[in-house]
C-alpha cells in the first residue's frame, strides 16, 4: 500500500519531467538546443506565483473546470499499476470507472470553455467533444480483447505483477496492433500532432489549447499539471505493453526505459508529421478502431 | 394491497375535486396538488417497504359481473410503482407554480383531472394481472395522456402532435390486442398465468407483436416518431411524467411478457438488444441535431430506452446461454436505469420547463448565459446532464456500469452471444460519448456564455415548488450515484421476481460492486476537496481581476459571434450523415453588395422521413379504394351490423 502511494506520488511529480522530453526531441529535430528538461516545473512554479484574470462572461463553472480536470487525472492514476506494482485502489470493473471519470473531466473542460462565450473556445470544445467518441469505442474494443485474454476487467489484472498482456507473450502479434491503436488514442486524447498541434500560433487550428485560452495563473497550472498526468497515464499503459517485465529494481528501470520510448515516439511523431486537416482526423482515429477490432478477431484463433 | 388502493383513491379524489371546484381555480389547484401528492407519497412509502421486504399482494374484483379485474404487486411491479409514485409526486409539486402563468380555469382543472387519471392508470398497468385489466388500464393511460398532450390545443402544431401520438398509441395497442388475441385463442383464458403453455411459434409471434406494441409506447426506434412531437407539446410537468415514467410502462410490458412466456430463445435477446442499440445511438444522434430544448430531451428518451433495452437484451442472452450472473447483471442494470432515467429525465424536463417559463423560448440557439441569473436551475440542470451522460459520481453511471459488466460476461461466450456482447459494449461506449457531446452543447449554449437574444436577458427564477422539486431530484441523482447499494438491491428484488430460475440471486457480489462504486466516488470527492483547498491556498492574497474574454486580438466581440448549438453539433452530425441527413437552407452571399442572408438547418429523422413513403402512402392508397364502403347511408350501415352478426353466428 505504502509502495503504491509512493509510486502514485512519483507519477504525479515526474509527469512534467517526461513531457519535457517531447520538447527536447522536437528541438533536436529542428536543429535547436531546446528548453531545459525541467522547463515544465519552472512553468508551473511561475504560474502558481501569479494571480488570475477572469472573463466577465464566466461563472463558477469556469473555475471548476481546472479543478475537476486535474482531479480526474490524478484519481485515475490511483487505479493504474505503475511499473507493475499494484495500484492504490483496484476492483472488478475499475477500468470502466476510470474511463467514465475521464469523461467527467472532459465534460468540465468543455463546460469551462463554453463559459467564456468565445467563438474560438466553442470551436475547440466541439472538436474536443467529437474525437474522443471514436477513441472510447477503440478503448472498449481493446478492453474486449483484454477480457478475452485474462477474463478480468481491472487494470491491475492487465498491467501488474506477472503480466499476461504484452508484446513478448504468446499473444504478442495481435498486441502489436493494440500498441499502435493505443498510441493513436494517446495522441488524440492528449491533443498531440497529428490530431492537434499544441504549439501552433493560430487559434482556429487548435483543439485543447484554444479551450484553455482564458485560464490564467494557478488555474492554468492545474490544467497543465492535469494534462501532464493524463499523458503519463496513457504512456504508462503503452510502456507496460511494450516492455511487460517485472523484475524488481531492473523492472522499474525497464519501465522508465519504456516511458522514454513512448515520449520519444511522441516527439518524433510530432517532428516528422504535420497536423492533419480537421476533417481527416476522424479517419486517422478510426484506424485505431480497425486495428483493435482486427486484433480481437485474430486473438479469437489464438485462444482456441 | 389495501394501502395501494387507498393511495389510488386519494389521487383520484384530487382529480375529481379539481373538476368540481373549477369555478375557484386557486382552490381547485391547491386541493388537487395537495391530494395527488399526498396519494403519491402514501403509495411510495407503501411500495418501497413492500419491495424491500419482498412482500407481494393480490386482489380481484368483478366488473359488470362479466369481467374479473385482478391486481397483483410483485417485485417488478413494486419497482416500477416506486418510479411512478416518486416522479409523479415531485412533478405534482412542481406543477403548482408552473401552472401559474395559465389563466384558463377549464384548462387547469381539466389538466389535473387527466393528470390524476394518468397516474392511476400507470399504477394499474403495472399491477394488472390479467389481460382485461391490463388493456383497460393501458387504454385509460393512452387516452388521458393524449388529452394532456393537447393541453395547448390552440396551436395547430400541438394538435398535430396530439394526433400523431393518438395514432401511434392506438396502432401500438392494436398490436398488443393481436398478441393477446393469440394468447386467448390458445388458452381460452384472460389470465396471465397460462401463457407458458403456448406452442413455441405462438410465443415468438406474441413476443414480436408485443415488442412492437410496447416499443411504440416506449419510443423504440423506428416506432418513436410520436415522441419528439408529443413531449414538447405537453406542459413541462407532463413531459417529465410522460418521458420519465409513462414510456417505461412499455419496458414493463416487454419484461412482463418475457417473464410470462417463460421461453428462453436467444432470438428474443438478440431482437431486444439490436433494437436497443439502434435506438440508443440514433436517439442521441438526432438529439444532437435538435434546436428545440424539449425536443432534444425527447430524443434522449429514445436513447435511454435504448440503453435500458441493451441491458434487458444482455439479460435475455444471459438466460438463454445459461449464464445467470450475466442475466442478473443485464436485467438489474436495465431495470435500475429505468429508475435512474426517470429521475434525471424529469429533472431535465423540469429545468427546461423553468427556462421556457421564464424566457418564453425553447430554442437553444436563442438562449445563453442563463446560469448567472438562474443559479439553482442551472446547477441542477448540470447535475442532470452529468447523470444522463452516465458520468460518475451520479446515478446514470451505476446502471450503465452494471450493463457493461454484464456485457463483458458475454464476451467470454461463443458465436452469437459473443458478437452481440461486443455490439452492446461498443454501442454503449459510442452512446456515452455522444451523450456527453450533446449535453455539453445544451449546458454550454443554454446556460453559459452570454444571452443571445433579448428573451434570455434579465430573467429570474421564482416558484419555490418548482425549485424544490428540482433540488430533490438533483439530490437523488447524487445520492444514488454515490450510495447505490439500496437501489441495486431494489432492482435485484425486481429481477428475482422475474422467475427465470434466478430466485436465489446472491446479493453479495452486487453488494461488493455497490461498495466499490461508493468508495471510488468518495475517493474522487476527497481528491476534489483537497485540490480545492490547494487552489484556494495558491490564491491567497493574489490579485484577481475581471476583464473581457480573450478575442484573439479582436476587441469588439458581440454575442452573435458565440458558437451556436448548431455549429457545435455540425462536426459530429457530418459523421453520421447517412443516418441523419441534414437539410440546410442557406442562400449564398454573392455580389459586391450582398443581400441579407440566413441559415436554417434541420436534421431529418430517417424513420419519420420514410414512414410517409413506405407505410402511410400505401395504406392511404388501399383505403382510398375501399372508400365506397363508407357511403353515408345509415340503413346500409345497420345492414352491415346485421350481416356481421349473422356471419359470426356461423363461426361461434
Amino acid at each position: 500500500m505504502i509502495e503504491s502511494i509512493v509510486f502514485w506520488l512519483l507519477a504525479i511529480l515526474t509527469a512534467p519531467f517526461f513531457s519535457a522530453i517531447i520538447l527536447k526531441i522536437k528541438a533536436f529535430f529542428g536543429g535547436k538546443k531546446g528548453p531545459p528538461l525541467l522547463i515544465n516545473y519552472y512553468t508551473l512554479i511561475k504560474l502558481f506565483k501569479k494571480g488570475s484574470v477572469y472573463s466577465n462572461s464566466t461563472t463558477s463553472v469556469f473555475k471548476l473546470g481546472p479543478i475537476i480536470s486535474l482531479c480526474t487525472a490524478i484519481t485515475v492514476l490511483m487505479f493504474l499499476p505503475i511499473a507493475g506494482h499494484d495500484p492504490i485502489f483496484s476492483f472488478n470493473g475499475d477500468i470502466i470507472f476510470v474511463l467514465y471519470l475521464m469523461g467527467l473531466g472532459r465534460f468540465f473542460t468543455i463546460a469551462a470553455a463554453m463559459d467564456t462565450a468565445s467563438p474560438f473556445e466553442g470551436m475547440g470544445a466541439a472538436r474536443e467533444a467529437y474525437f474522443p467518441i471514436i477513441c472510447e469505442a477503440t478503448t472498449f474494443m481493446i478492453l474486449i480483447l483484454f477480457f478475452r485474454l485474462t477474463g478480468e476487467l481491472q487494470l491491475s489484472a492487465y498491467f501488474s505483477g506477472e503480466s499476461t498482456i504484452g508484446l513478448w507473450n504468446s499473444t504478442g502479434a495481435p498486441m502489436l496492433f493494440v500498441v499502435i491503436a493505443f498510441f493513436i488514442i494517446l495522441l488524440t486524447e492528449n491533443s498531440r500532432v497529428p490530431v492537434d498541434d499544441p504549439a501552433t500560433h493560430l487559434e482556429l487550428t487548435m483543439i485543447h489549447e484554444v479551450m484553455v485560452l482564458d485560464h490564467s495563473g494557478p488555474d492554468f497550472a492545474l490544467i497543465e499539471l492535469g494534462s501532464f498526468c493524463k499523458l503519463f497515464f496513457y504512456s504508462t499503459i503503452v510502456s507496460r505493453l511494450i516492455l511487460p517485465f517485472d523484475l524488481g529494481v531492473p523492472g522499474l528501470g525497464l519501465f522508465v526505459v519504456g516511458l522514454f520510448i513512448v515520449y520519444i515516439a511522441v516527439g518524433v511523431t510530432e517532428s516528422v508529421i504535420a497536423r492533419y486537416r480537421m476533417d481527416k482526423v476522424p479517419q486517422f482515429v478510426l484506424t485505431s478502431f480497425a486495428l483493435a477490432f482486427f486484433a480481437t478477431i485474430i486473438t479469437l484463433e489464438f485462444i482456441k | 394491497m389495501s394501502q395501494f388502493f387507498i393511495s389510488i383513491l386519494i389521487i383520484l379524489i384530487g382529480g375529481f375535486l379539481s373538476l368540481v371546484l373549477s369555478q375557484h381555480v386557486k382552490l381547485a389547484k391547491s386541493v388537487a396538488v395537495f391530494s395527488i401528492s399526498a396519494g403519491c407519497l402514501w403509495g411510495l412509502i407503501d411500495v418501497v417497504t413492500k419491495l424491500l421486504q419482498s412482500v407481494s399482494g393480490a386482489a380481484a374484483f368483478k366488473f359488470l359481473n362479466v369481467f374479473s379485474l385482478s391486481f397483483q404487486i410483485d417485485g417488478l411491479s413494486a419497482f416500477f410503482l416506486t418510479a411512478i409514485f416518486a416522479i409523479c409526486l415531485l412533478a405534482t409539486i412542481y406543477s403548482f407554480h408552473y401552472m401559474d402563468h395559465d389563466q384558463s380555469s377549464v384548462k387547469i382543472t381539466a389538466n389535473y383531472f387527466f393528470y390524476s387519471l394518468l397516474i392511476i392508470s400507470m399504477a394499474l398497468v403495472v399491477t394488472a394481472s390479467n389481460i382485461i385489466t391490463f388493456m383497460l388500464s393501458w387504454e385509460i393511460m393512452s387516452l388521458s395522456s393524449f388529452f394532456l398532450v393537447i393541453y395547448n390545443h390552440h396551436s395547430a402544431e400541438n394538435r398535430k402532435a396530439g394526433f400523431l401520438y393518438f395514432v401511434f398509441s392506438h396502432v401500438g395497442a392494436m398490436f398488443i390486442f393481436a398478441a393477446f388475441g393469440i394468447i386467448y385463442g390458445y388458452t381460452g383464458s384472460f389470465g396471465f398465468g397460462s401463457m407458458e403453455s403456448l406452442p413455441e411459434i405462438a410465443k415468438i409471434l406474441v413476443f414480436i407483436f408485443t415488442f412492437i406494441g410496447f416499443g411504440s409506447k416506449a419510443g423504440v426506434f423506428p416506432f418513436h416518431i410520436w415522441l419528439p412531437h408529443a413531449h414538447p407539446a405537453a406542459p413541462s410537468h407532463i413531459s417529465a411524467v410522460m418521458s420519465g415514467v409513462m414510456i417505461k410502462t412499455g419496458i414493463y410490458g416487454i419484461l412482463r411478457i418475457y417473464m410470462l412466456l417463460d421461453f428462453h430463445t436467444p432470438l428474443f435477446g438478440n431482437i431486444v438488444l439490436v433494437f436497443g442499440a439502434i435506438s440508443g445511438v440514433l436517439g442521441v444522434v438526432y438529439a444532437l441535431g435538435q434546436h428545440d430544448l424539449k425536443r432534444l430531451l425527447a430524443y434522449h428518451s429514445v436513447e435511454n430506452i435504448g440503453i435500458i433495452l441493451i441491458g434487458l437484451g444482455i439479460g435475455m442472452i444471459g438466460v438463454s446461454s445459461g449464464n445467470p450472473l450475466m442475466a442478473v447483471l443485464g436485467f438489474s442494470g436495465g431495470i435500475l436505469h429505468v429508475l435512474n432515467h426517470s429521475i434525471f429525465k424529469s429533472l431535465l424536463f423540469m429545468g427546461a420547463g423553468m427556462v421556457l417559463h421564464k424566457t418564453g423560448s425553447r430554442s437553444i440557439d436563442a438562449l445563453g448565459g442563463l446560469i448567472k441569473s438562474m443559479k439553482i436551475t442551472g446547477t441542477t440542470f448540470i447535475i442532470g446532464s452529468l447523470a444522463i451522460s452516465g458520468l460518475p459520481p451520479f446515478n446514470g453511471f451505476v446502471g450503465e456500469f452494471l450493463i457493461y459488466i454484464g456485457s463483458f460476461k458475454g464476451v467470454a461466450l461463443e458465436n452469437w452471444a459473443f458478437a452481440m456482447s461486443i455490439f452492446a459494449i461498443i454501442s454503449l461506449a459510442v452512446i456515452g460519448g455522444l451523450a456527453l457531446a450533446c449535453f455539453t452543447k445544451v449546458v454550454g449554449v443554454v446556460f453559459q456564455g452570454e444571452p443571445r437574444t433579448k428573451a434570455a436577458e434579465n430573467v429570474d427564477e421564482k416558484g419555490s415548488t418548482m425549485l424544490t422539486s428540482m433540488i430533490i431530484l438533483a439530490g437523488a441523482c447524487t445520492i444514488i450515484g454515490i450510495f447505490p447499494s439500496v437501489f441495486i438491491q431494489m432492482s435485484i428484488k425486481a429481477v428475482s421476481s422475474l422467475g427465470l430460475g434466478l430466485s436465489s440471486v446472491p446479493f453479495a457480489p452486487f453488494e461488493q460492486m455497490a461498495s466499490n462504486i461508493t468508495h471510488s466516488a468518495l475517493i474522487f470527492l476527497v481528491v476534489v476537496l483537497f485540490v480545492i483547498a490547494v487552489r484556494s491556498f495558491f490564491y491567497r492574497g493574489k490579485i484577481v481581476t475581471k476583464s473581457g474574454t480573450w478575442g484573439c486580438g479582436f476587441t469588439q466581440p458581440t454575442v452573435k459571434m458565440q458558437y451556436t448549438g448548431s455549429s457545435y453539433a455540425s462536426f459530429i452530425l457530418d459523421f453520421f450523415k447517412p443516418v441523419a441527413p441534414l437539410e440546410e437552407d442557406h442562400p449564398k452571399i454573392t455580389g459586391r453588395f450582398p443581400e441579407k442572408t440566413h441559415y436554417k438547418s434541420h436534421v431529418n429523422d430517417i424513420a419519420e422521413l420514410h414512414m410517409g413513403t413506405i407505410i402511410v402512402r400505401p395504406i392511404l392508397f388501399l383505403f382510398d379504394k375501399l372508400r365506397w364502403i363508407q357511403h353515408g347511408d345509415i340503413h346500409l350501415y345497420i345492414g352491415y351490423i346485421l350481416l356481421a352478426i349473422v356471419l359470426l353466428l356461423f363461426f361461434i
